[in-house]
């Protein structure tokens, strides 16, 4: 296969990792398709999209005429057919297995077996999805880590049926987008996931046997190695109810009790407190998701 | 002969056809056969137009993605039969380019040589927004027109002539010797230009004039020449550095930014922005980063677009004062580019206090400039001229290519200018 430019990337998928992917792409200059399922949801994630464009102009992150610029590549859509003209498709719709499945073999019939299908997870199986596809070879796995737009890293996951000449586009195309890409080859949770995951559901089991508060916790870890968050404001931004399942995923996968949720996280979850996005986690945050309960010393210092 | 002149930006290209040769441009006859832009450069909705004397304006919208599409556009209708001025591409006899950054040792216009590409690649480093694109520019048109020699014409090169005492920064040494964090300086090109012609225009000699030059544009910066020579500025390491300006801060205490940084939880790039693109005179007013529309805001009764103007003027004033310390004394300010060419508002308000100095404006001509004409606004009995020249960057960029071409090219930087290296 030739060396093909990437012009259009389509995003299947309009969900909170989908919108911030997209918004990536086009400042990268790319021109995206954002796909979702009916017009409802597409003028829903249009509107989030923008509002998130707002709010990082109100960070001084962006100015109004960027965000024109912006906007001005993204084209939102419910037809899946838009994305037969792109040069590359990522999916990123929620992290079930059977759902992704039946998209990849939607996107296999669609589109030229040249273009390599992204499948954006952090621990389903590339392997295990693109099974039965036409063209398996063409399956990569990214794991971006959120928010798209500022993290440096993402992870590249080979399948083992994964081809060169795909896996190489989609390197490349990490490189468009400024990343650095870590190569990887297929594993639950691959790098990111994997080590951040005991980290958090330690600092739950700390808590719950009363060694210190979630502030405390939180605070100590910070401060003595320097994160830019605790390991639980970490998992309130990511989702309690989302670390769960990942942690659930890897216990069922690998059987290694490290990976066994730890049931204050699993009470919190029930109780619907999910983290910033909700208010509630083992924190409590503003409309904003900005921490409201931050103690003193957690508050930056100079000199 | 007739020379095209390239601008490169990120998504533009700008460019000129200009009609000169060393005796026109002695006798200021040189002047531009063709004007215009393709802008949108990546889109699919790419603009190019085109603007010749006496003729309606030509645009034309399509796809180009790439700078080398846009110079082959450009070629294009510039050999067109019904818009274009040239009969065949061969008509070109030679390319200048305009080009940011010449760090060090870019110390003049020069014909561009794999050596000397070699020499703009690592300035790229200390220009990351503007050299990359310039480059571009350059070997798009390497490519379409190989047959001609190439002339770079550097920003920084006119400041070039700068003392250390000027330039360096009282940082530890090491950052000079190992980042080659110094002032540089910018609008070079322009200052020089306009440094010339205000000589012109006061009938003096530029080696016996000391002159303040302003370029007051999208970007802001003043110079300090002297006999010719530009002895500091008000850009620095960057073109943040001086004036307030339409959306970057310009002086101030660098402290201020590890103290926003760690109080707003601001990232590298978040500060960077705030400081060029959300800062200066939209920043302080929430207004506008536009002077035309600031001065509206202030008519209008609005305390902090009032605030912005007042504090870009103040700036203005204050660096006139230090600069004519810096020289001994001053000759002429002048004031360039859209806010300098067109806003009698900070012209009159700039100078409003200099009388002191010398400077006695005449409002009323201030108020009532012709259009794009270089003029005196200062009364005949004013001991020192205050003048306004439109800036014109491309003509100067096509005289220095005219004149590597013939020989006849100083460098700007100055016998015994060098700082020590270690």
């Amino acid at each position: 296969m030739s060396e093909r430019e990437l012009q259009h990337i389509g995003v299947i998928g309009g969900g909170m990792m989908g919108r911030s992917i997209a918004t990536k792409v086009s400042q990268a200059g790319l021109q995206v398709v954002v796909r979702d399922l009916d017009e409802a949801r597409v003028a829903e994630v249009k509107a989030r999209l923008e509002s998130s464009l707002d709010r990082q102009i109100e960070r001084w992150a962006m100015t109004q005429s960027e965000r024109k610029a912006t906007l001005s590549r993204i084209v939102f859509t419910p037809d899946l057919h838009a994305a037969a003209s792109c040069d590359l498709v990522i999916e990123t719709i929620h992290e079930d297995f059977e759902a992704k499945r039946s998209l990849l073999a939607e996107l296999d019939n669609l589109l030229d077996p040249s273009i390599p299908v992204i499948v954006n997870t952090s621990t389903l199986s590339i392997t295990e999805l693109a099974q039965g596809l036409a063209h398996p070879g063409r399956i990569v796995g990214m794991h971006f880590l959120y928010p798209v737009t500022t993290t440096r890293v993402v992870e590249v996951v080979r399948g083992q049926v994964t081809d060169n000449e795909a896996f190489e586009q989609v390197r490349k195309f990490a490189r468009v987008l400024g990343k650095v890409p870590i190569e990887e080859f297929e594993s639950p949770g691959f790098v990111t996931t994997r080590v951040m995951l005991p980290l958090i559901n330690e600092a739950v089991q700390v808590v719950m046997e009363g060694v210190a508060t979630a502030a405390e916790v939180d605070l100590c870890m910070k401060l003595g190695y320097d994160f830019r968050l605790g390991p639980l404001e970490w998992a309130d931004r990511i989702g309690l109810h989302k670390v769960h399942n990942w942690l659930e995923h890897l216990f069922q996968e690998t059987g290694d009790p490290k990976f066994r949720p730890c049931p204050l996280l699993r009470k919190l979850v029930r109780a619907g407190h999910h983290g910033a996005r909700w208010g509630q986690g083992f924190f409590r945050y503003d409309e904003e998701r900005n921490r409201l309960d931050r103690p003193a010393d957690d508050t930056p210092q100079l000199g | 002969m007739k020379i095209l002149v390239l601008n490169c930006g990120s998504s533009s290209v700008k460019f000129q056809v200009i009609e000169t040769s060393l005796e026109m441009i002695q006798a200021n006859a040189d002047s531009a056969i063709a004007k215009g832009s393709v802008e949108r450069i990546g889109m699919s909705d790419s603009r190019l137009s085109l603007e010749v004397p006496g003729r309606k304006p030509f645009q034309e919208i399509s796809e180009i993605l790439e700078h080398r599409t846009a110079v082959e556009r450009i070629l294009k209708v510039l050999v067109h039969p019904q818009h274009g001025v040239l009969g065949k591409v061969e008509e070109i006899e030679a390319v200048g380019h305009r080009m940011v950054h010449g760090g060090e040792k870019l110390a003049s216009s020069v014909l561009v040589t794999a050596e000397v590409e070699e020499m703009i690649e690592e300035c790229v480093v200390l220009a990351p927004l503007h050299n990359p694109h310039n480059l571009r520019g350059l070997h798009a048109a390497q490519a379409l027109l190989g047959g001609v020699p190439h002339i770079a014409v550097f920003d920084t090169a006119f400041h070039q002539s700068m003392p250390p005492k000027a330039f360096v920064y009282g940082l530890p040494y090491e950052m000079y010797t190992r980042h080659k964090v110094r002032r540089y300086g910018f609008h070079g090109t322009s200052h020089r230009f306009v440094a010339i012609h205000t000589a012109r225009l006061l009938k003096r000699n530029l080696e016996d004039t000391r002159i303040v030059t302003c370029h007051l544009g999208n970007g802001c910066s003043m110079a300090a020449v002297k006999q010719g020579h530009s002895i500091d500025t008000t850009m620095g390491f960057t073109p943040l550095e001086g004036l307030l300006m339409g959306t970057r801060t310009g002086d101030m205490d660098p402290a201020v930014l590890p103290w926003v940084m760690a109080m707003e939880e601001l990232t590298l790039a978040q500060l960077n922005a705030m400081l060029n693109k959300h800062s200066g005179l939209y920043g302080v007013s929430g207004v506008s980063s536009d002077m035309r529309e600031l001065e509206k805001a202030c008519k209008d009764g609005n305390r902090r677009a009032k605030l912005a103007f007042d504090i870009f003027c103040y700036r203005i004033t204050k660096y006139i004062g230090a600069y004519a310390a810096a020289m001994g004394g001053v000759d002429a300010v002048t004031f360039t580019g859209g806010i300098g060419e067109n806003s009698a508002a900070v012209r009159e308000q700039t100078l409003a206090g200099l009388s002191f100095l010398g400077i006695e404006l005449d409002v009323e001509k201030n108020r009532n400039l012709p259009r794009g004409e270089e003029v005196l606004i200062t009364t005949p009995a004013s001991r020192v001229a205050a003048a306004v020249v439109p800036t014109n960057e491309e003509r100067v960029i096509a005289r220095d290519t005219v004149r590597v071409l013939g020989g006849v090219m100083p460098s700007f930087s100055l016998p015994g200018n060098e700082a020590p290296s270690s």
